[in-house]
């Protein structure tokens, strides 16, 4: 039995990263064997829900034809801003979004990993569930070798192990490339309800022709009671999503419970409506890790690579998260399909995964917002202060009150002047085009 | 030591609804597992391989989706599974069941001699606890219910003891092998199944029997043309009221049994007789 356990990659994690560096290794000829911790690959994931279709494309470019469990194409998108009873939304649809396959498809993990995990199944991936990863094996040189996991005779020999474990990245750690649990000023809780309504209804409250079409809006402000984090409305098949996202440390700070904000959020007059009669399906909650570039865990050792949320990869700011995690899980596997033909396993030769990520969008966007989190973890006000300005600003300038509009200007600028000084607003403006422009 | 195991997947029912109006349960979006029964039938099978050596066999009758719950029974040690999936064995009840199961077991003897036949008490999507009598009566082997031990086990002598539960207690039987037992969970615990069978149930495929091959079963004994059972209605019943709660407290223990014994008598549960004359304690 014990030479069965012998395989050519090992990969830990069941979850879009994962499988894409497992997908990309079997079709370079390697024998890899995937190890997943729940029932089935996807048991324990949770995203709000928009996936984006080139990082898949790049990794199955025959993907369309193996019919991914999509929800709806994202045909429409944007933001509301939230104040506690009125709402200002900035949305984008047109023709653009109308190809097929869309940029950007709504999904359900539940259903969407289990399809990955198949297509890496087919490829020769060998998808063992049910089983945890305890430990990297390593030499006495520290390169490592294998796994060990909680099952008896639970050990598992390969030269490359790719660590895929997710927000909760206790093999990283244990390694030393994380420096430990995250701190709750840089991990998000979001929590999520999938609410079952018909498809016919969803259309006419969104205003979507028919199944073809489909809306993702993010939303900031009175969602997270002005506290830094996001809200999100995403329409699927016969159900939208909605939920929450704050950081750790806010909810801490604030006393508050995730399920009690999403709760409030959900009765707010500008979103109720979209949710009357829905039936609840589905609760969900997760950690996201926002930590962002400056305080990623390394990413390779001897005989190692760590990819996805493991490695922080998330784009908060634009909702990213899934299509970063399958490019490094593909950049990882290719790295991995170099080490072997090179035989070469060594922490310097697999740094070649570093350089390909750094060539990517991954790590430019993750370098460019670097600074994003700590701009809103610094000025926890910044969201409430100016989207309940614009809103009242908005109210005034929509609605004519028998006054002059210069009056009327000038009593914008007067609500402007109440929350944040002139310097105060050129200063926010500052730190925030900092934020952006990396 | 060859043990053959019948399995059945069903909806995890800790997570079930009841239709209302349908009165059946709604399947729907709820995950099908092996029946928890079988799970320690097999789990039994499993640790008489360890000891005797041997192998263990796996059969089900179901939909192509059965073969899931066969693979989680390699995990957990069968050597091999077999699917009894055919169009023709749609809707089938006990009767049909019994029918193709004990066909598909005559086949596997006749391919080598089987020791035990091991079957969950009863499947708790349907809790009839009829499939594994009827299979051991088609196949004229004895019966033992409701086992919750395997305390000798002798595949050289044939013989076996097996504990059974009863409302009254404990029977121990002796038998002899091959032998058909459905089992209580308290067979054999549940161990955590090793890596190696893990990989191997991932690159395992079920054998997938039809009813022409390699069984030629009766396509009149087959399917819903071979079940007379007719469901006639299926209802919830309604709640029952809680019963009447009178408080110690409030009105002393002893006006608290008089009136408890009256309401007994009332209903008709205590015959009604003197009064004790020594009041409580003092009988004759």
């Amino acid at each position: 039995m014990g030479a069965d356990l012998r395989f050519d990659a090992i990969v830990v994690g069941g979850g879009p990263a994962g499988v894409a560096a497992a997908i990309t290794m079997a079709k370079g000829g390697l024998d890899c064997v995937l190890i997943e911790r729940g029932r089935f690959a996807g048991a324990k994931n949770l995203f709000g829900g928009v996936l984006y279709t080139h990082a898949l494309a790049d990794i199955l470019p025959d993907y369309w034809s193996r019919q991914p469990p999509f929800e709806r194409p994202v045909t429409e998108q944007g933001y509301w801003l939230l104040s506690p009873d009125s709402a200002m939304r900035i949305l984008h649809k047109g023709e653009c979004y109308k190809g097929e396959p869309a940029a950007a498809y709504t999904a359900l993990r539940a259903r969407f990993d289990p399809w990955f995990a198949e297509q890496a199944v087919r490829e020769g991936v060998l998808v063992i569930p049910k089983t945890t990863v305890t430990e990297v094996r390593r030499d006495d040189q520290g390169r490592a070798i294998g796994v060990a996991t909680d099952r008896p005779e639970g050990e598992v020999s390969a030269p490359i192990v790719v660590l895929a474990e997710g927000v909760n990245n206790l093999l990283t750690q244990q390694l030393g490339l994380a420096r430990g649990d995250l701190p709750p000023r840089y991990v998000a809780l979001a929590v999520k309800e999938v609410i079952g309504l018909p498809s016919a209804e969803i259309e006419a409250r969104f205003g979507l022709a028919g199944p073809q079409e489909g809306v993702a809006i993010d939303i900031f402000g009175d969602a997270t009671l002005g506290l830094p984090g996001t809200a999100f409305l995403y329409t699927d098949t016969k159900a939208v999503s909605i939920g929450v996202g704050l950081l750790l440390e806010e909810l801490v700070h604030h006393n508050l419970r995730p399920y009690e904000v999403l709760a409030r959020f959900k009765a707010h007059p500008a979103v109720r409506p979209y949710l009357a009669g829905g039936t609840p399906l589905e609760y969900g909650a997760h950690l996201i890790p926002e930590q962002g570039y400056d305080r990623m865990p390394q990413l390779v050792a001897d005989g190692v690579l760590v990819v996805g949320d493991a490695a922080c990869m998330v784009d908060a700011l634009h909702r990213e998260g899934t299509n970063l995690a399958m490019t490094a899980g593909r950049l990882a596997g290719e790295t991995a399909l170099e080490a072997h033909r090179e035989q070469d396993f060594s922490a310097r030769a697999l740094r070649a995964y570093r350089r390909r990520l750094a060539e990517s969008f991954v790590l430019k966007d993750l370098k460019q917002y670097r600074r994003m989190t700590d701009l809103l973890d610094s000025t926890p006000d910044l969201l409430g202060t100016y989207v309940n300005f614009i809103n009242e600003a908005a109210q005034r300038y929509f609605t004519a009150h028998g006054i002059p509009k210069r009056e009327m200007e000038a009593e914008i600028l007067g609500l402007l002047r109440e929350r944040r000084s002139f310097l105060g607003v050129a200063r926010d403006l500052m730190r925030l085009l900092r934020g952006m422009r990396g | 030591m060859h043990a053959v195991v019948a399995i059945k997947q069903v909806p995890d029912t800790t997570n079930v609804r009841i239709d209302p109006d349908t009165g059946t349960l709604i399947r729907e979006g709820v995950p099908a597992i092996v029946n928890p029964y079988d799970v320690h039938a097999l789990e039994m099978a499993v640790r008489l391989k360890e000891r005797f050596g041997g192998q263990v066999t796996v059969l089900t009758m179901g939909p192509p989706k059965a073969a899931e719950a066969l693979i989680e029974c390699v995990e957990q040690g069968a050597d091999r599974a077999i699917l009894l999936s055919d169009r023709k064995f749609g809707g089938a009840d006990t009767l049909a069941t019994s029918y193709v199961l004990a066909g598909a077991i005559e086949a596997i003897r006749a391919e080598g001699p089987v020791d035990l036949l091991l079957f969950g008490k009863q499947a708790i999507d349907g809790d009839t606890a009829q499939v594994g009598p009827g299979v051991a009566t088609r196949l004229g082997v004895p019966l033992i219910t409701y086992a919750i031990e395997i305390e000798a086990f002798d595949p050289l002598a044939r013989t076996a003891i097996v504990h059974r539960r009863t409302e009254l207690g404990v029977e121990v039987l002796e038998t002899a092998l091959p032998a058909l037992l459905t089992v209580e969970k308290e067979i054999a615990a549940i161990a955590r199944a090793p890596l190696p069978n893990l990989v191997r149930a991932a690159r395992y495929r079920p054998e997938v029997w039809d009813a022409a091959q390699p069984v030629a079963f009766d396509a009149a004994k087959l399917g819903i043309k071979g079940s007379p059972t007719v469901v006639g209605r299926a209802f919830t019943p309604a709640a029952k009221a809680p019963g009447e709660q009178i408080e110690v407290a409030a009105l002393g223990l002893p006006a608290v049994i008089e009136r408890a014994l009256t309401r007994l008598e009332a209903a008709g549960v205590l015959a009604a007789g003197p009064p004790s004359a020594g009041g409580p304690g003092g009988g004759p």
